[in-house]
């Protein structure tokens, strides 16, 4: 088996779409986490969210209703928890902010199943994605291929905004030091609520795009919220590069770990996880040299 | 530092002697409530003692607890030792795995802990959870509650074992404070409040974190045997994070950094989730948002509000004052 090509191909494609999916969700908090130092735990459950969103949506307008839109009302979610929740705890210290997102899961799920009830939503992928695309010998869903070239879309176009125009400058230099920002003049507040409402959205948009792939479930957002933070916490908190990293790292060694040593497959990413921790406390590629 | 004040001491009376007239009165539920109470008391006394004192929070408890439940079950069913010698060593493995984790994260700090000890609870659970030799997903039944009929004690008897789940909770409660009062709970505290200066004084840091942590864990792991002997099922979901969150809500609820207050968080939280429970079936909204009310009102929780409306009708000197907060 592991010396057919076609099985390497296979196995390289899901794991990227794995890594891409942990991409859209990791950026977004690690980002917030490297501006604001806040760790929001409840990031998961904004995922959730978009993809109900995406479900509910997809019944009234198509597939695309839900795709634009979902990401849109999770940001709207977020504007309200940002100045709800999140402004005035950002000081708070990571202890106060933990419980505080730790308590919004409880709500987040409860407040699903009472909206969607406990039964999971599956949607149909879109007409367009439909089918299979024969690639180097294997047979690939296209919708899946399309989760792995949104990725990296959205990679690009971070990476442009982050270091080719002002507002990526801006935030680059508030991550490094968000005091010295405040006094060149930037709007640190704004800044860390455009954001904030970015990093929702994308985790909405991840929603949006695993709705046709796995099921919605109340309990979707708890289920992705370990490996996120797997990931971000590999890559270094704060740091774009980083999530890239602890994305690709967390996809293959998941996805060739269930196929090449099942039997210590899920205990492998928390080895790894520790060895990280024990070795380099900061992550592979810390937002700060 | 940690002191008994009279309203600690105040309480602690309380606590007993409500928690044993109700053991003496109670029907075969509230029977069955009072364990769960005293089960979840010792987890949280264990969380408080590193959290609360020495700033370590973890969220890797919950697989503490679970490690010992599964520890005791199979030295008991499959090793075929009696309760007493298998919860030893339960509680001696719980402690073991405690003192590595405590070594290995003792350099993280703040988040980074959180994070780490959040990784371990996590491998420990997947681990359990894939193994076959734990049933994996099914859970291991029939873990034994010890035999005491000896001195004319039949544990089998909801009564009896209530009793004796909150004679635990005593041991657990006086295992923690003796060692807060010791050198190794000053030390805890010190470090927490400025680690620098105890390396400076000559403290080797990172045994004193995995030590408090191993004696935390041991305190856990005795949870865990309880758990095992109340409901004599296990499953994977007992080393979930989710129980390690939880046991941090209730740590919040009573009272972090007080001993005292957790045991109150503790029966605030079972009693209001078979409460709200028996309304409604969204009962972990209504505790989240209890939750968010909690933290968001700066109150160290029900027994940190308590002493802090104390302290503010009877002004203390300032020294003392500094010595309760701790």
């Amino acid at each position: 088996m592991t010396t057919d090509l076609g099985f390497w191909v296979l196995q390289t494609l899901n794991a990227l779409q794995l890594s891409m999916l942990l991409f859209l969700l990791s950026v977004g908090l690690t980002v917030i986490f490297g501006l604001m130092h806040f760790v929001n735990l409840a990031h998961g459950s904004l995922y959730a969210f978009g993809a109900y969103m995406a479900a509910s949506l997809a019944g009234v307008l198509g597939y695309w209703g839900g795709f634009f839109l979902a990401p849109l009302a999770v940001a709207a979610l977020g504007a309200v928890l940002y100045f709800t929740l999140i402004r005035s705890q950002r000081r708070a210290g990571p202890m106060a902010q933990v419980l505080i997102t730790f308590g919004l899961i409880f709500v987040a799920v409860d407040a699903t199943r009472l909206i969607w009830g406990d039964l999971p939503i599956g949607i149909a992928v879109p007409s367009v994605f439909e089918g299979q695309l024969a690639l180097l010998g294997v047979e690939y869903p296209i919708y899946r291929l399309f989760i792995i070239a949104l990725g990296l879309a959205v990679l690009a176009a971070l990476t442009l905004v982050l270091t080719r125009t002002q507002v990526g400058a801006m935030i680059r230099a508030g991550v490094d030091n968000d005091q010295m920002a405040a006094c060149l003049g930037i709007n640190v507040e704004r800044m860390f609520f455009l954001v904030f409402v970015v990093g929702c959205a994308l985790a909405g948009l991840a929603g949006a795009v695993a709705a046709p792939v796995l099921s919605v479930t109340p309990d979707m957002g708890l289920q992705i919220l370990i490996p996120t933070l797997i990931v971000i916490v590999i890559g270094g908190l704060g740091s774009l590069k980083g999530a890239v990293a602890g994305s690709l790292i967390f996809g293959f060694v998941q996805t060739f770990g269930a196929v090449l040593l099942p039997t210590f497959n899920s205990v492998l990413i928390y080895a790894l996880l520790a060895a990280v921790l024990v070795t380099r406390p900061e992550g592979l590629l810390p937002a700060k040299g | 530092m940690f002191a008994h004040t009279p309203l600690r001491l105040t309480t602690l009376c309380l606590l007993a002697t409500l928690s044993l007239a109700y053991a003496l009165f109670a029907g075969f539920f509230g029977l069955e409530i009072l364990a769960e109470i005293a089960i979840l008391a010792i987890l949280v006394i264990a969380l408080d003692l590193v959290a609360g004192f020495g700033g370590m929070v973890s969220l890797c408890h919950g697989a503490l607890l679970g490690v010992g439940a599964y520890a005791f079950t199979v030295a008991a069913n499959d090793a075929g030792l009696s309760a007493f010698p298998a919860m030893v060593l339960a509680v001696a493995l719980s402690a073991g795995l405690a003192f590595v984790i405590g070594a290995v994260c003792a350099r993280s700090i703040g988040i980074y802990f959180i994070m780490a000890t959040l990784a371990f609870g996590q491998m420990a659970y997947s681990f359990v959870f894939q193994s076959p030799l734990f049933g994996g997903d099914d859970g291991l039944s029939g873990a034994p509650r010890p035999d005491l009929t000896a001195i004319g004690i039949d544990l089998t008897d909801s009564r009896a074992f209530a009793v004796y789940a909150i004679a635990m909770v005593a041991l657990t409660y006086l295992v923690a404070a003796a060692t807060l009062r010791s050198g190794l709970g000053r030390s805890l505290v010190g470090l927490h409040h400025n680690e620098k200066r105890l390396r400076a004084l000559g403290l080797t840091v990172w045994r004193a974190k995995a030590t408090a942590f191993a004696i935390s864990g041991a305190l856990a792991g005795l949870a865990g045997c309880l758990a095992a002997q109340h409901t004599q099922y296990i499953s994977p979901g007992l080393l979930s994070w989710t129980v390690s969150g939880e046991a941090l809500v209730v740590v919040i609820l009573g009272g972090l950094g007080t001993l005292v207050g957790p045991i109150v968080g503790a029966v605030l939280f079972v009693v209001l989730k078979h409460e709200i429970s028996s309304i409604t079936p969204y009962w972990h909204a209504i505790v989240g948002l209890i939750l968010i009310a909690v933290v968001m009102s700066r109150a160290n929780g029900v027994f940190g509000f308590l002493e802090a409306r104390m302290a503010a009708r009877k002004p203390k000197p300032f020294l003392q004052k500094a010595d309760a907060d701790a």
